[in-house]
């Protein structure tokens, strides 16, 4: 992982209230980018409001720059969104432990990605990683659930990987694109299919917990990622922290650290 | 070059002032990544308890104007398992390590004390008896000079080792806790620890942290620890060693100016792990500048007339 300061390439207004940012980056940098991973962002230290830096999901990458995608839902991710090219940042990553590589990789199986709102950036990862490294994603499925058709996000640059293989089924709250409903179910019906399918997914808590709920009956195995509050992002201040179970504890449960130990849990180990 | 020597309590004289606030430096070893933690004055550990303790549920830190709230509830991995497993990293990293301990009672803190008296790779130990985020987790003692009096006794009885007491600023005297205190046989004072506040979602019409209640740090807490640490340095005779909001070297000097022998950097290091580490460049650099020789020159130097 790496600290240092750097500047926005340019900024890109995805939907009202969500942003592509661009960054330059070190090539140190990109070459420990890996999908599932994250940075804390933040902007000039000197303001101190905001005072602590962000966690984001680095959503893709390339030689010597990385892109995040920012909804604004408070201070810090307003005034982020609002930088121009030539901006100046502040960078504390590549951080968090990512999907696990050899699962997302894996050809014997299919692999089904769930993403829930703003959990496209992380899920996406993986996606433009195989896209920008040329390999397949035959086998692979993208349910992706949003609010509303404005808040779909990525939707050109997702397609582009139907080319590699990708199956894109997308899901709205209020129908106004794809079906109505909500993502768990589209992932209900084919998990009962296709039950050797390995999960791996990223949204709101309650998304999660119905993921987790999916698996446990269908008794498909999967990885889900987390996105607690975070102070440091490296493991020193146990805000972020997640209860998961445990087979070293007297109660079955321990706390474990979502920045260091995380983001991304096997799903049945997470205690919601 | 300015000498940063400073002596935080008889006999520890540490190679400069700038030290890290326990429950913001980890067990220390999690900055070894960042920059080389030997060339700290002092490093404090997050406060240990007899018992690991798992802290509170929900939400444990929410960002407000300018700092934040944390209700940790005093996560910890206990005792035994630092020694074991913390310790002996620390030691071969060359750290200087100072020891945050709690307890439910008086007789915990005082086996603490016992415990650790005489362990290779300990330089001191700091009674946390201010954190407002649990009930038994020392603020009983914190706000009654005459119990926080009492609980220093014991753990002097129980120790060798130097004491430093971690004051809380949430009482209408600190300087009556600070003296009792130090007549009870504490070495040094540290403060201040986390101011109590609040945070609410108001469209959901409910407390933000798990614990209702959370304390507060970052430079909003600034001005407070300085008037503290001002008034405290002037009634007492052992070193006071400032804590709040300190995120500069420039901040670092003001406390330094008010009185303070050495400072803790806290939530400044969530924000950037080398914060630690530039404040005290800064701080030599700045003395350089101003041709301090020795940083003791330097400390309680604030002349009496306002500007
Ligand atoms: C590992 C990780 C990866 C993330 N990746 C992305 C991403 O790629 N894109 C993105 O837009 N967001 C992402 N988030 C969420 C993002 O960090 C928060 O939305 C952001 O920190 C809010 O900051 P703020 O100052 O705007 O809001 P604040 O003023 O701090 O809070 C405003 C509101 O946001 C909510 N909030 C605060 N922190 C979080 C959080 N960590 N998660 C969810 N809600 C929160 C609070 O409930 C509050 O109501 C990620 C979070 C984590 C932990
Ligand atoms: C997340 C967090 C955890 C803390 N844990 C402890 C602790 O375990 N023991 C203790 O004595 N103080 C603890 N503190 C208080 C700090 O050591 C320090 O006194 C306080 O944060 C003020 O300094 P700052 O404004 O520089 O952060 C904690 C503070 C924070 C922010
Ligand atoms: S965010 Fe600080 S420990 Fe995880």
């Amino acid at each position: 992982m790496y600290l240092f300061n750097t500047e926005i390439v340019c900024n890109q207004k995805l939907s009202p209230n969500i942003f592509r940012l661009r960054l330059k980056a070190t090539k140190d940098f990109c070459r420990e980018a890996a999908p599932g991973k994250f940075v804390m962002l933040g902007t000039d230290d000197s303001l101190f409001d905001p005072l602590l830096r962000r966690p984001f999901g680095i959503c893709r990458w390339g030689e010597d720059w990385f892109e995040v995608v920012i909804k604004i839902v408070g201070k810090g991710s307003c005034q982020l969104s609002r930088l121009e090219s030539g901006g100046a940042v502040a960078i504390h990553g590549p951080l968090g432990n990512g999907y696990p590589k050899d699962q997302l990789e894996s050809v014997q199986k299919p692999l089904f990605l769930v993403a829930g709102g703003m959990g496209i950036a992380s899920i996406a990862s993986h996606i433009f990683s195989a896209l920008d490294s040329k390999q397949s994603l035959a086998g692979t499925f993208l349910f992706y659930g949003a609010a509303s058709y404005s808040e779909l996000i990525l939707r050109n640059e997702l397609t582009a990987a139907t080319a590699i293989g990708l199956h894109i089924h997308t899901i709205t709250d209020d129908g106004s694109c794809g079906r109505q409903g909500l993502v768990t179910q589209l992932l209900a019906t084919e998990l009962q299919n296709q039950p050797q399918g390995r999960v791996f997914a990223c949204g709101p808590e309650p998304m999660l917990k119905s993921v987790q709920n999916v698996l446990q009956k269908v008794g498909s195995e999967g990885y889900i990622s987390l996105e607690n509050r975070m102070a440091c992002g490296f493991g020193v201040c146990l805000g972020c922290v997640q209860t998961v179970l445990s087979e070293d504890s007297k109660s079955g449960v321990e706390t474990a650290k979502v920045c260091t130990q995380g983001p991304v849990f096997p799903a049945q180990e997470v205690v919601f | 070059m300015v000498d940063l020597k400073v002596e935080i309590a008889p006999g520890v004289i540490l190679k400069n002032p700038v030290l890290t606030a326990s429950g913001t430096f980890g067990y220390g070893r999690e900055y070894a990544p960042y920059f080389d933690i030997s060339k700290l004055g002092a490093i404090i550990t997050k406060g240990l308890s007899l018992q690991p303790k798992t802290g509170n549920p929900g939400v444990r830190i929410t960002e407000t104007a300018c700092g934040m709230l944390n209700a940790i509830g005093l996560e910890n991995i206990g005792v035994e398992r630092f020694l074991a497993d913390e310790l002996p990293i620390l030691r071969k990293l060359k750290a200087v390590v100072i020891v945050n301990i709690f307890g439910n009672n008086q007789s915990d803190y005082a086996a603490l004390a016992a415990k650790l008296d005489g362990i290779a790779g300990i330089t001191a130990l700091e009674i946390n008896i201010s954190c407002p985020n649990v009930k038994a987790g020392g603020i009983q003692f914190g706000t009654d000079p005459q119990a926080a009096a009492k609980l220093v006794a014991a753990v002097r009885k129980e120790t060798s080792l130097p004491l430093i007491t971690k004051l809380s600023p949430n009482v209408s005297d600190i300087v009556a806790v600070a003296k009792a205190v130090e007549e009870a046989g504490s070495d040094s004072l540290s403060l201040i620890n986390t101011l109590l506040g609040m945070a609410i979602d108001l469209d959901q019409k409910r407390p933000i942290l798990g614990n209702v209640t959370g304390g507060l740090s970052g430079p909003a807490i600034k001005p407070v620890a300085l008037r503290m640490v001002y008034q405290v340095a002037q009634a007492v005779s052992i070193p006071v060693i400032g804590i709040g909001g300190i995120v500069s070297a420039r901040d670092a000097l003001e406390f330094l100016l008010a009185g303070a022998t050495a400072i803790e950097v806290g939530t400044a290091s969530f924000i950037n792990p080398q914060t630690a580490s530039k404040i005290v460049e800064g701080i030599e650099n700045y003395l350089d500048d101003q041709g301090c020789d020795r940083i003791t020159d330097f400390i309680g130097s604030l002349e009496k007339n306002p500007i």
